[in-house]
């Protein structure tokens, strides 16, 4: 584990305005550090902004206000292509609901995320198959999601996010929508490559087990990340 | 460039919508094609009959009658005006004539009797290509007869058979195919100078048509010109005459058919844009997905214009096969032949390309637009 931070987050918000006028503060003037390699979990309940936290983390939302620095990359000064570039090289998304592409097959949607950075054909077929080797999908490349059992077709997602080598990888909820045997499967899963890879992780949950592979615990309640600090 | 198999995939995922696209775009294409090629098909039928008979122009004497685009014309009116075989050796003496060929045909009933000059292989009213059985007449044959086989099979006649015409009698020593679209169609071919005798009142030293090849065919207009000039009540028609008799129409046919086209393929674009954009609005966390992993707006539009050009290539070579059935469908029954002209065809297809990727720009510019956070909140 490194001693710099790879992520760096000041007086982060994020307002939404509804359409009624009301203004809701999603994420309320957040700070925090994350250090290099790093498993950082936020636990809070449904609409307590965990998810538009990791959206403003990865660049898919930009923020009201506050500086979001990613691996020395200052998120909310990018512009779009740079944007774009900053999600395809820095970070990894692993959904709740697997966000899987339905007609493609479980090494086409790990290509998928290959595609864009201009990579051969051949080169793409033979790291989404050694990807979805890594996380235990030997044999299941030709497979549609819906020929896959839902713990699989998270680790479809999981191949897909770690398949540029991210610095950061963010999980949202990724054992929301498994039973738990499979849902610490995932986590170790995740806990275990990221380590041997030297990521850094943001996950957030409301999964009491995902504790036991965390390294930083954070608790987030109506937008507002707690002082709160459990090191392990 | 897996944006292909995605867009070919998503093509298949959406078999109903994919599928009346590209019947949008069949409809344009294969109306545009089938009318156009039908147009030019009758176009080209109209002056393949001088062709066929090795000659760029045929001189008759008529009354000015706008003819009605086939021989049929030229067979009703020649009958009643002969002219004096001397006046095909003049004609032949016309700047710019090549060669010019004496006929004389006449006509009893719905039977058309030719007389022939069968010296004359390469230019005539019946060549020696086009005998199907038997021989062809030579200068030394008397009461001998060719018969077209058309002719032949109504009435029974082989060779070595009799037929009779008017007060002669002939001796079937060939059988020929007339086309159809023969401009001079005949039953019976004699020789010239037999004919002449054979006919009612003696018409020795008369023929009623001339065959006229030209040396340049730039100056078919101007060997018209001169023949009329010179030989009163004449009427020399060429192969641009025949083009001209139906020219308003093919050009009202073309017209109508670029129109009708236009017009489908606007209803085609805003039908497929709007599919289009139900495909798009169905995908929206598709898009955020794909946005999320590293995809650019370019990379997300370009999916979205495949999968609409895709549509519009396969609409428009579909099209085209459609297209060119209706016209073949259609000149066989006017027993016209089909030419495919590559023009028609990538007019055709370069209409449905266009369509498709002009369905796509809408689609996938809202697609692009979409911002990846509101695209990954939509259920």
């Amino acid at each position: 584990m490194g001693n710099t931070n790879v992520i760096e987050v000041r007086g982060l918000s994020r307002v939404y305005r509804l359409k009624s006028g009301e203004e809701v503060q999603a994420v309320n003037n957040v700070d925090l550090e994350v250090p290099d390699g790093q498993f950082l979990t936020v636990i809070g309940t449904s609409g307590s902004g965990k998810t538009t936290l990791l959206n403003l983390l990865g660049g898919l939302d930009k923020p009201t206000t506050g500086k979001v620095v990613v691996d020395g990359v200052e998120v909310s000064g990018l512009g779009e292509a740079e944007l774009v570039r900053f999600r395809r090289e820095k970070v990894g998304f692993v959904f709740q609901s697997f966000n899987l592409i339905p007609t493609l097959t479980a090494a086409e949607n790990v290509e998928a995320a290959l595609a864009p950075t201009g990579m051969a054909k051949a080169e793409r077929v033979e790291r989404s198959t050694s990807l979805l080797e890594s996380v235990g999908l030997k044999g299941k490349a030709g497979r549609l999601p819906v020929e896959l059992s839902a713990g699989e077709q998270q680790r479809v997602a999981i191949a897909r996010a770690f398949a540029n080598e991210p610095k950061v990888l963010l999980l949202d909820e990724p054992t929301g929508n498994l039973d738990t045997v499979t849902g610490k499967e995932i986590m170790k899963l995740c806990h275990e490559t990221s380590k041997k890879q030297g990521q850094t992780v943001v996950a957030v949950t409301h999964a009491d087990y995902v504790k036991e592979y965390t390294d930083q615990l954070l608790y987030m309640k109506d937008g507002k990340l707690s002082n709160t600090m459990l090191e392990k | 460039m897996i944006t292909h198999v995605y867009a070919l995939k998503e093509l298949r995922r959406r078999k109903y919508r994919t599928a009346t696209n590209i019947a949008g775009f069949v409809i344009v294409v294969a109306t545009l094609v089938a009318l156009v090629t039908t147009a030019r098909g009758w176009e080209a039928s109209t002056v393949e009959p001088l062709k066929e008979i090795g000659t760029d122009m045929i001189m008759i004497y008529s009354a000015p009658v706008v003819p009605s685009g086939t021989g049929c014309y030229i067979a009703n009116q020649l009958f009643s005006f002969p002219f004096n075989q001397s006046d095909i050796a003049e004609i032949a003496e016309v700047d710019g004539v090549d060669r010019a060929v004496p006929v004389l045909m006449h006509r009893m009933g719905a039977v058309v009797f030719t007389g022939i000059d069968p010296t004359e292989t390469e230019t005539n009213a019946v060549l020696p290509s086009n005998v199907v059985e038997g021989r062809y007449l030579t200068p030394d044959d008397g009461a001998v007869a060719l018969v077209s086989c058309e002719y032949a099979q109504l009435n029974n006649l082989t060779v070595g058979s009799d037929v009779r015409y008017m007060k002669g009698m002939y001796e079937v020593v060939g059988l020929v195919n007339v086309d159809a679209a023969n401009i001079l169609p005949s039953h019976i071919y004699v020789n010239l100078p037999v004919g002449q005798k054979g006919l009612p009142n003696d018409s020795t030293g008369l023929v009623n048509v001339a065959l006229i090849r030209v040396s340049d065919p730039r100056k078919v207009d101007a060997i018209s010109e001169e023949l009329r000039n010179r030989w009163l009540g004449a009427t020399p028609i060429a192969a641009s005459d025949l083009a001209a008799i139906t020219a308003d129409v093919i050009t009202i046919g073309e017209e109508t058919a670029w129109n009708i086209s236009i017009a489908l393929a606007v209803f085609a674009v805003l039908f497929t844009v709007r599919s289009q954009l139900a495909a798009v609005s169905e995908r929206t966390r598709e898009i955020g997905i794909l946005k999320a992993i590293g995809w650019s707006k370019s990379d997300v539009v370009s999916q979205i214009f495949i999968e609409s050009a895709l549509q519009g290539i396969i609409g428009g070579l579909v099209g085209c096969a459609v297209g060119y059935g209706v016209a073949w469908y259609f000149l066989s029954t006017m027993e016209r032949s089909l030419t495919v002209n590559p023009f028609v065809l990538a007019a055709g297809f370069a209409v449905a390309l266009i369509s498709g990727v002009a369905a796509g720009l809408y689609p996938s510019w809202r697609a692009a637009k979409l911002t990846p956070a509101d695209a990954l909140r939509t259920v």
